[in-house]
């Protein structure tokens, strides 16, 4: 099973956008779009990477270009009841939200019926950029390689933690299982904190998370991540190594982009876009997503839209093999 | 010694006049939003999280941490003044204070919260102090089996604190824990009792139940109550501050509290509901003054408001030290850490020793702030009884809307309320405390989850439970207090057959509280 995600597809984009950028629109001057304050919803409660790249966004579109803007957290539902508030919002550019896999990619497949599209009642309007989970074992282990994970996975059974049922590293987690074709005991947590909390305490053998946020207890020896789910090597921690180069191609990464309402006017989406990518290019802002973990891309506004779009289904077999296809 | 060293050095931090300031303004702000209900200190962190992007991350951490503890506070307010717990761990204490207000002793009530607020703080402070390596490494011999065995110590804890017996107390609980199976299921991420209403999806919020249970049950039993011509109660000042022998009644249960709540503070998610629950039984069992329980006993206000407070401080070692939330109010603790780059974990203490002493320190200093701000206030909250009640129950309605629509924006949250209105209100007819129904409710969920993880992990195995030590010490305390609830529930009913003639005058009259 070759499972090729996020990243190879994002690379070509990217590439393409270098030479098609000034062609595509009309370039906007980066500034503030509204008089009104603009509303970032979240889909999650206030604290995870979602939330924290709102605030970093709301703090900088203020203080650097002058519009206003409230973070709005809105939890529930796997992200859904977000992205059906946003839908509903008047497409004015007022109301945005953090758009992320919950809604848009996982839950389409996830969820027999949405109360929204997924790309018709949105405009998905700039890529921020995605991190990626990776597997951590015990030091003590002796594991070092994905290789080595999968003689241990076959000669006994091995547990991992989670954040939770459909979540990014529960997927991850299925997505080796199947690539691999080892078994290995699921136990999901709320939250990848809980599930650290057990891998510490000697519950867990295992545990999917986030690689960039757990570089102290890499540091500290307490654990050991043998392999990243990216296409590349994560800038921040080169020494981890990926999943693909060591010959599994297993790549799945957690993205994060500015969404709004489907039809927002294009001169008023361009002028968002502009500003967002200004915001991500302050130093600050480039140091704060770089210890979030977060990769960032400059994706066109339509180059964005196709990548959603793509994801989708390049998620949709990770799901069903998770188990976690809605009732 | 090591330890007075770096609290001198955080005192000196917390002493500055800029995180002094921004103290007071988060336990103003804590206790004021945590007095209107619905709104707790989730509501108010949120509020006050962005304010906290602008200041150094020793004054941002000292602020919320004044607004969480703050709420917890304004919380005991509202639930001994109108029989609406802010939080979950509060609602122990509706079920002494509030019969208290009626009594016309919300001063002695609000007073003795204040005091035994302050002791459980610095007991919890002095726990943080001394012992949170060592409670960090607690938490950590907690696995999967252990947690669901301290929670179902605290679910009979829970029951146990039920004033109709026992059995009256795990039926509520009971009802609790099978309210709280609705909406997704953790493990499976299957769909269980949502009736095909999307909003039922994530279950039934707490703030709904709460409000509904205890604020509109509460609101309609008095309509019934007013007619009958219960009008407003004068303020009697002789009965403002408590006396003596209230005093020395609540100097055992505001220790007791403390140590309890400190020791369940350090389990992350149980933490200040299992504290005050726990506390509250264990002081029904050895108070000397048993038969005043649930009829405004001070002891009964002292002992979980000193819990919880003690355990909302020591609440901060698994979320500073482990990095583990234990609420959602402590997970946006963590996020305001992260913003400012710094990410909680066993190194809090070494790489950030100002910040983690500055926060010790700062308990004591909001602790002694909350007190001289609140002590001079008790006046004004009890002449709030006196507002008519035309005019304060459509107020409190109306705040019990706003709160509840804030959770989700959702219309439908209103109207779930109402519905769980009535039915406190039926719970009140027929003496059922809810309490119990709000802690089964709120552990419900954390023990299910534990329960799976550890069977999943024993591979099915439920001996699991019995063979580890912490966790087949626990499962035997609660079955000896579940034995002994029984044995005397078996005995009074016995007892009260023989005398039911006598009796039966008395209870019609105490139905409507």
């Amino acid at each position: 099973m070759t499972l090729s995600l996020t990243r190879r597809a994002l690379m070509a984009l990217t590439s393409a956008a270098v030479f098609a950028l000034p062609a595509g629109h009309a370039m906007a001057e980066p500034g503030a779009w509204s008089d009104e304050p603009v509303r970032i919803v979240v889909t999650f409660p206030p604290g995870g990477t979602s939330d924290l790249v709102a605030r970093l966004l709301a703090k900088h579109l203020d203080e650097n270009f002058g519009q206003k803007a409230v973070v709005d957290n809105r939890p529930g539902a796997a992200g859904t009841v977000a992205a059906d508030f946003v839908a509903d919002q008047d497409a004015d550019g007022t109301t945005l939200m953090i758009a992320n896999n919950a809604p848009f990619t996982i839950a389409p497949t996830q969820f027999e019926e949405l109360p929204y599209a997924p790309m018709n009642d949105f405009t998905h309007v700039a890529y921020i950029g995605a991190s990626a989970p990776g597997l951590f074992v015990k030091p003590d282990s002796g594991i070092t390689t994905v290789s080595e994970f999968v003689e241990a996975a076959k000669a006994n059974s091995i547990s991992y933690g989670s954040s939770g049922v459909g979540s990014i590293s529960h997927i991850l987690g299925e997505a080796v299982d199947a690539s691999l074709h080892v078994e290995t005991l699921h136990i999901p947590y709320q939250g990848s904190a809980p599930a650290i909390q057990d891998f510490r305490a000697g519950v867990l053998d295992t545990f999917y998370d986030m690689v960039a946020q757990n570089s102290d207890m890499i540091e500290d020896g307490e654990a050991v991540a043998i392999a990243i789910a990216a296409s590349a090597r994560f800038p921040g921690m080169p020494e981890v190594p990926t999943f693909k180069e060591q010959g599994f191609d297993i790549v799945i990464e957690n993205w994060v982009g500015l969404t709004g309402p489907a039809g927002i006017d294009p001169e008023i989406a361009a002028k968002i876009h502009e500003t967002t990518l200004a915001v991500l290019a302050l130093p600050e802002v480039a140091t704060t997503l770089n210890d979030l973990g977060i990769t960032h891309q400059p994706l066109s506004t339509e180059e964005f839209t196709g990548f959603v779009e793509t994801q989708i289904d390049v998620w949709k077999p990770l799901i069903t093999a998770a188990g976690v296809k809605g009732k | 010694m090591e330890i007075f060293a770096n609290f001198s050095a955080g005192l000196l931090t917390v002493l500055q006049p800029q995180t002094l300031l921004y103290c007071f303004i988060g336990v103003f702000l804590g206790t004021f939003i945590g007095v209107l209900p619905g709104i707790g200190s989730m509501a108010a962190i949120a509020m006050i999280l962005p304010l906290s992007f602008y200041l150094e991350p020793t004054v941002a951490i000292v602020m919320i941490a004044g607004v969480y503890y703050g709420a917890e506070y304004g919380g005991s307010i509202a639930s001994i003044l109108m029989n609406i717990p802010g939080t979950p761990s509060s609602s122990i204490t509706c079920i002494d204070g509030y019969p208290m207000a009626r009594q016309g002793r919300a001063g002695v009530a609000l007073f003795i919260t204040s005091i035994a607020s302050f002791g459980g703080g610095i007991i919890g402070m002095v726990v943080m102090a001394v012992l949170s390596p060592g409670l960090a490494k607690l938490a950590l011999q907690f696995g999967p089996a252990e947690y669901f065995s301290v929670i179902f110590l605290g679910l009979i804890a829970a029951s146990a604190v039920s004033n109709g017996g026992a059995l009256r107390g795990i039926a509520m609980v009971m009802a609790g824990l099978m309210l709280s199976t609705v909406g997704i299921d953790l493990t499976t991420g299957d769909l269980r009792f949502t009736l095909g209403v999307p909003e039922l999806r994530d279950g039934v919020h707490l703030v709904i139940v709460a409000m509904g249970l205890f604020g509109v049950g509460e609101l309609i039993a008095s309509i019934k109550a007013n007619q009958s011509g219960r009008g407003r109660q004068e303020i009697d000042y002789t009965k403002f501050y408590p006396n003596r022998r209230e005093w020395r009644a609540s100097f055992g249960p505001i220790w007791r509290g403390g140590l309890i709540g400190s020791f369940f503070g350090a389990l992350p998610g149980t933490g200040q509901t299992v504290a005050s629950a726990v506390g509250y039984a264990v002081e029904k069992k050895v108070s000397k003054n048993k038969d005043q329980f649930g009829k405004g006993a001070v002891e009964g206000v002292a002992v979980p408001e000193s819990a919880n407070n003690s355990a909302t401080q020591t609440a901060f070692i698994p979320t500073l030290t482990l990095g583990v939330p234990g609420s959602a109010s402590m997970a946006m603790v963590i996020g305001a850490l992260m913003i400012h780059g710094i990410t909680p974990g066993p190194r809090i203490l070494t790489e950030h020793t100002e910040l983690f002493w500055g926060l010790v320190a700062s308990f004591l200093v909001g602790n002694i702030m909350l007190l001289v701000l609140n002590i001079p206030l008790i006046g004004m909250w009890v002449r709030l009884l006196q507002i008519p009640y035309k005019l304060m129950y459509p107020a409190i309605i109306v705040l019990i809307c706003i709160g509840v629509y804030s959770l989700n924006n959702n219309v439908f949250d209103i109207w779930m309320t109402l519905l769980f209105g009535i039915a406190g209100y039926l719970m009140r007819l027929y003496r059922f405390e809810p309490a119990p129904l709000l802690i089964g409710f709120v552990l419900g969920p954390m023990m299910e989850e534990q329960l799976r993880r550890a069977l999943l992990l024993s591979r099915g195995d439920a001996m699991v439970f019995l063979e580890r030590p912490i966790s087949g010490g626990l499962l035997t305390v609660s079955a000896l207090i579940l034995a002994y609830g029984l044995w005397t529930t078996l005995r009074n009913s016995r007892r009260t057959k023989t005398t039911q003639t006598h009796n039966k005058t008395s209870s019609n009259t105490g139905a409507s509280s």
